[in-house]
């Protein structure tokens, strides 16, 4: 039996089985909503409101007039239904005009043009000798000497079916075919051979993050990016963190099929836009590198993910076998390589391995701190001699999804803040100095060291009682700090933080500073020895290092010590696809990290709790903090 | 030949808390030393030891703690005053009816109830809540104010309602009993909140949550001690005197409940004795005021605190 839901205010149709719930309806119709809990009915966030028609939830009936709430991803249909969508229960972009260029600029961070030397896939026009009676040797014998210069080796494979037509090719182009190498297939792979001219080519570098998937379009041939695009990973819909994503792939039936496709989706709708925005064709795209971690990856190759949770917490695999576009289902040219970085271990992936190459900490001479701020928090430490790394759980606050009104680091995103002691006066800044609509991982920084400062939250993280002020107010979810009013801001909606909120920033925080706690003890280091700090993460290149040290997150070192590298793990995807020497680089990388569980330590949940308070339980850490005061 | 012996000097000192009248006033804390280690030059500080009075008869008490307490557990004043005459250093007066399912006393009664045992003994008073935090945040400011000058210490407040029991207690000179869930990190973090309101630190003492006997003592104890090497080392956020509340959790344990059981022996000393050992063991990691439900096990504390004393 099939029923159909129509959603509102979307004015979206789609027939559904019996057996699927709204929320994978919506998600089927494109809408996006919220839900941190993976679809165990736990987190409440996926709510909606069913205006008419009947569904089934756990076993009761609820019928449209009474237009009750149902969570959405218990939620079943029985009959055809309307749903209404509230605000709220979405996961979306907000609805301000993006201007490519800046949204580009800020999730791609450093853009530094890499001059390309064997790039994942390489064309050139080769001339061959023409056969005649006296030199009638076979046309692909031919093609391989003919090759030898560009594939570096004579003994290349050739891709299915290209020697099929090869014959009329060759003769086709008057023995000046055009051929591309596919590199990282050991040996190298024909993958083309036509008539066509010297027309460029390009290769697509993916970050696959837990949040936020973020699409590069580089030339191969010159090794410019010729664009950017960045969205929220569809997954999202189905788990805030990798845990719970593992637990939908495994215990849902089909789960793992439905997040891969869903972070495929991802991926497509983006190289779409931009292919349409720089007028590339899907076909010209040769090449792709990704870079994620490793459950990301998993999810994105269709492989079972469960052991990645479970004692002793191993991945399918670090280093990828590589595969080419059709296999993985990416909309490019279908024998283009795809490349993952390889992964270190079980929560360290080739993002970092990438972001290590990319933001040169990898070489450093120094003892160097290398953070990735994202929904799943890694930290790096070493230099070139010794690394060892490890990953925590920062939750998706940083990234605009865990907050009430968080969004991405785009234009209308808060990522200034300041508060007048009491909490009186706001000021904000959003990025492209628009009004408001939302808040990015930068500005949530600086507004909970501001509202520290200001008085108008205590050293837990909880708003202070009896406070003059009408931003201060009892909200649907407790107590909430109005940032911005409905008339100030982008969306005509108030900008509040909820007590909910400031927990979990507090706990995002607190996981990445015990995991730099953590490392540093396992070592036998102090923060002193720290000689850099590498900063990467998609949160906005505006954050203020101040402010990460006032709330604790950071280490209390000289402001000059920090670098922002912006979106490191897209930075090493770029490399990988660009040139066989990183490649290299980067596998060398990730075989070098001592990868540390941070599970079966003790100490770090230890140091968790020391810092879930502002800046530190343990001030003594904090000195230019207690300084300030 | 003579042995020298090798001396262990701290640099830090546990804040000393004083609660009561002169000449009744008793000192928690200001040890510099590791309990009963005084030897090597520290000094240490004789725990305190209190008795429980409950606002009301007691539910579900076993015939061992009835027994002791006999008419009195009707009439706080009267219970307040046989503590005393027992030999306890102060009185513990714990609000149950305040608890909304245990009679809901309001704010008024709760403070008449509190000024009339302050008023009939001379002994120190500490003023335990009902433990639910929204009414303990109502109450125990009306009975900090109610209990003006006679410096008392009041609790529990916790990370969700100190800053109303603190406030009270700043207002009318009382130190506060700051409790947490057996949690360094957030036990610090909760004196550092309450001295960040300006409650000095000596007016502070630390409920660090105990397990009995055969309950997650072990887990205590390593607290405990971890909090006194913490302090004794200098961390002025870890230098409150410790307290603990043993008969509220050894009298919960049904080796203390329980009535006779053959293979256990007669139930009479094993309550009692779950208290005492409880209270000695967490003597010796480091905790400076215990709280009793037995006179007996009161008693046999402080016999065991005589002998480890050398005394």
């Amino acid at each position: 039996m099939s029923v159909q839901i129509h959603f509102v205010p979307d004015n979206l149709t789609v027939r559904v089985n019996v057996d699927e719930s709204i929320l994978q309806a919506a998600a089927r119709a494109g809408i996006i909503l919220r839900g941190a809990c993976g679809g165990a009915g736990t987190c409440g966030r996926c709510g909606v409101t069913l205006r008419s028609g009947s569904v089934l939830v756990d076993n009761e009936l609820y019928r449209g007039d009474e237009a009750p709430t149902v969570l959405s991803c218990r939620a079943y249909p029985t009959s055809d239904v309307v749903v209404e969508i509230p605000p709220a229960s979405r996961l979306s972009e907000h609805q301000v005009l993006l201007d490519s260029q800046e949204q580009g600029r800020l999730e791609a961070g450093d853009e530094r043009p890499v001059s390309p030397a064997r790039p994942l896939y390489q064309e050139a026009t080769v001339g061959l000798t023409v056969p005649d009676c006296d030199n009638a040797g076979d046309d692909l014998a031919r093609l391989r000497r003919g090759l030898e210069p560009l594939a570096g080796t004579p003994d290349f494979t050739v891709a299915t079916g290209l020697l099929r037509d090869l014959p009329g090719v060759l003769r086709a182009a008057d023995w000046k075919p055009r051929c591309g190498i596919a590199f990282g297939f050991e040996p190298p792979r024909l993958v083309y051979a036509g008539t066509g001219s010297d027309t460029p080519c390009y290769g697509v570098a993916v970050d696959v993050g837990t949040t936020t998937v973020v699409v590069q379009l580089a030339n191969l041939n010159t090794g410019s990016v010729v664009g950017t695009r960045g969205s929220y990973n569809r997954q999202a819909a189905f788990g805030d963190d990798v845990i719970s994503r593992i637990i939908y792939a495994t215990e849902e039936s089909n789960g793992r099929e439905h997040l891969r496709l869903k972070v495929l989706e991802t991926i497509n709708a983006l190289l779409e836009e931009l292919l349409a925005e720089t007028g590339t064709t899907e076909q010209s795209v040769r090449a792709c590198s990704c870079a994620g971690n490793p459950t990301m990856v998993h999810l994105l190759l269709g492989v079972d993910p469960s052991y990645i949770r479970l004692e002793p917490y191993t991945p399918a695999a670090n280093e990828w076998p590589i595969l080419t576009a059709s296999e993985v289902g990416l909309r490019i040219f279908g024998e283009a390589p795809v490349y993952c970085l390889p992964g270190v271990g079980s929560y360290v992936g080739g993002d970092i391995s990438g972001g290590l190459a990319f933001s040169g900490a990898a070489f450093a001479d120094g003892v160097t701190l290398f953070v990735d701020i994202g929904t799943n928090g890694e930290i790096v430490l070493g230099n070139r001699e010794w690394l060892i790394g490890c990953a925590c759980s920062a939750g998706p606050a940083f990234e605009g999804a865990g907050v009430t009104c968080g969004m991405r680091a785009t234009e209308g995103a808060v990522e200034q803040v300041a508060v007048s002691a009491g909490g009186f006066e706001v000021l904000l800044k959003a990025i492209g100095g628009t009004r408001p609509a939302g808040i990015c991982g930068s500005g949530l920084i600086a507004g909970l060291s501001a509202l520290q400062r200001a008085g108008v939250i205590d050293r837990s993280g909880r708003f202070s009682p009896g406070l003059d002020t009408p931003r201060l107010r009892s909200g649907a979810n407790g107590c909430e700090f109005v940032l911005a009013w409905g008339s100030e801001s982008g969306t005509g909606r108030d900008l509040a933080l909820t007590n909910h909120d400031l927990q979990n920033l507090l706990r995002a925080k607190a996981a990445v500073f015990a995991g730099i706690q953590t490392l540093l003890r396992s070592v036998g280091l102090g923060k002193d020895d720290i000689e850099q700090v590498l900063i990467a993460g998609g949160f906005g290149l505006h954050i203020n290092v101040r402010d990460a040290v006032a709330i604790g997150m950071l280490p209390d070192l000289p402001p000059e010590r920090f670098r922002f590298v912006g979106n490191s793990s897209l930075g090493g995807a770029r490399l990988a696809l660009l040139s066989a020497l990183d490649r290299a680089v980067i596998e060398e990388t990730a075989r070098r990290v001592t990868y540390m569980e941070l599970d079966e330590t003790t100490p770090f949940m230890d140091e968790f709790m020391a810092a879930m308070f502002l800046p530190h339980t343990d001030i003594g850490l904090f000195p230019s903090v207690t300084e300030q005061e | 030949m003579g042995v020298e012996l090798v001396q262990e000097r701290w640099k830090g000192k546990l804040y000393a808390l004083t609660i009561g009248r002169e000449p009744y006033q008793v000192v928690a804390g200001g040890d510099s030393t590791l309990p009963f280690l005084d030897l090597d030059g520290g000094s240490y500080t004789r725990p305190v030891s209190a008795l429980t009075v409950f606002d009301r008869r007691p539910e579900n008490w076993p015939d061992t703690l009835t027994g002791a307490w006999g008419d009195v557990l009707d009439n706080p004043v009267q219970w307040a005053r046989k503590c005393v005459e027992l030999g306890a250093d102060a009185v513990a007066l714990k609000l149950v009816s305040a608890h909304p399912e245990q009679g809901d006393r309001s704010p008024q009664e709760c403070a008449a109830t509190v000024k009339a045992v302050a008023e009939a003994v001379d002994q120190p008073l500490i003023v335990l809540g009902c433990a639910v935090n929204e009414k303990d945040a109502a109450v125990l400011p009306v009975v900090s104010e109610a209990l003006n000058g006679y410096n008392c210490l009041i609790g529990q407040a916790t990370s969700e309602n100190y800053k109303t029991v603190v406030a009270g207690c700043l207002a009318h000179g009382h130190s506060v009993i700051a409790t947490s869930p057996l949690d360094i990190n957030l036990a610090k973090q909760l004196n550092i909140l309450m001295t960040d309101m300006n409650l000095p630190p000596d007016r502070i003492a630390m409920d660090l949550s105990i397990g009995p006997l055969g309950y997650g003592i072990e887990y205590a104890y390593s607290i405990i001690e971890r909090k006194r090497t913490g302090a004794l080392l200098g961390d002025r956020m870890l230098a409150m005197p410790v307290i603990c509340l043993v008969g509220e959790e050894a009298w919960k344990v049904k080796e203390a409940q329980r009535a006779d059981d053959l293979e256990w022996g007669a139930d009479e000393p094993r309550g009692i004795l779950w208290e005492a050992v409880t209270a000695v063991a967490l003597a010796q990691a480091g905790a400076s005021i215990f709280v009793f439900y037995h006179p007996e096990a009161l008693r046999q504390f402080n016999t065991q605190i005589d002998a480890l004393m050398g005394k």
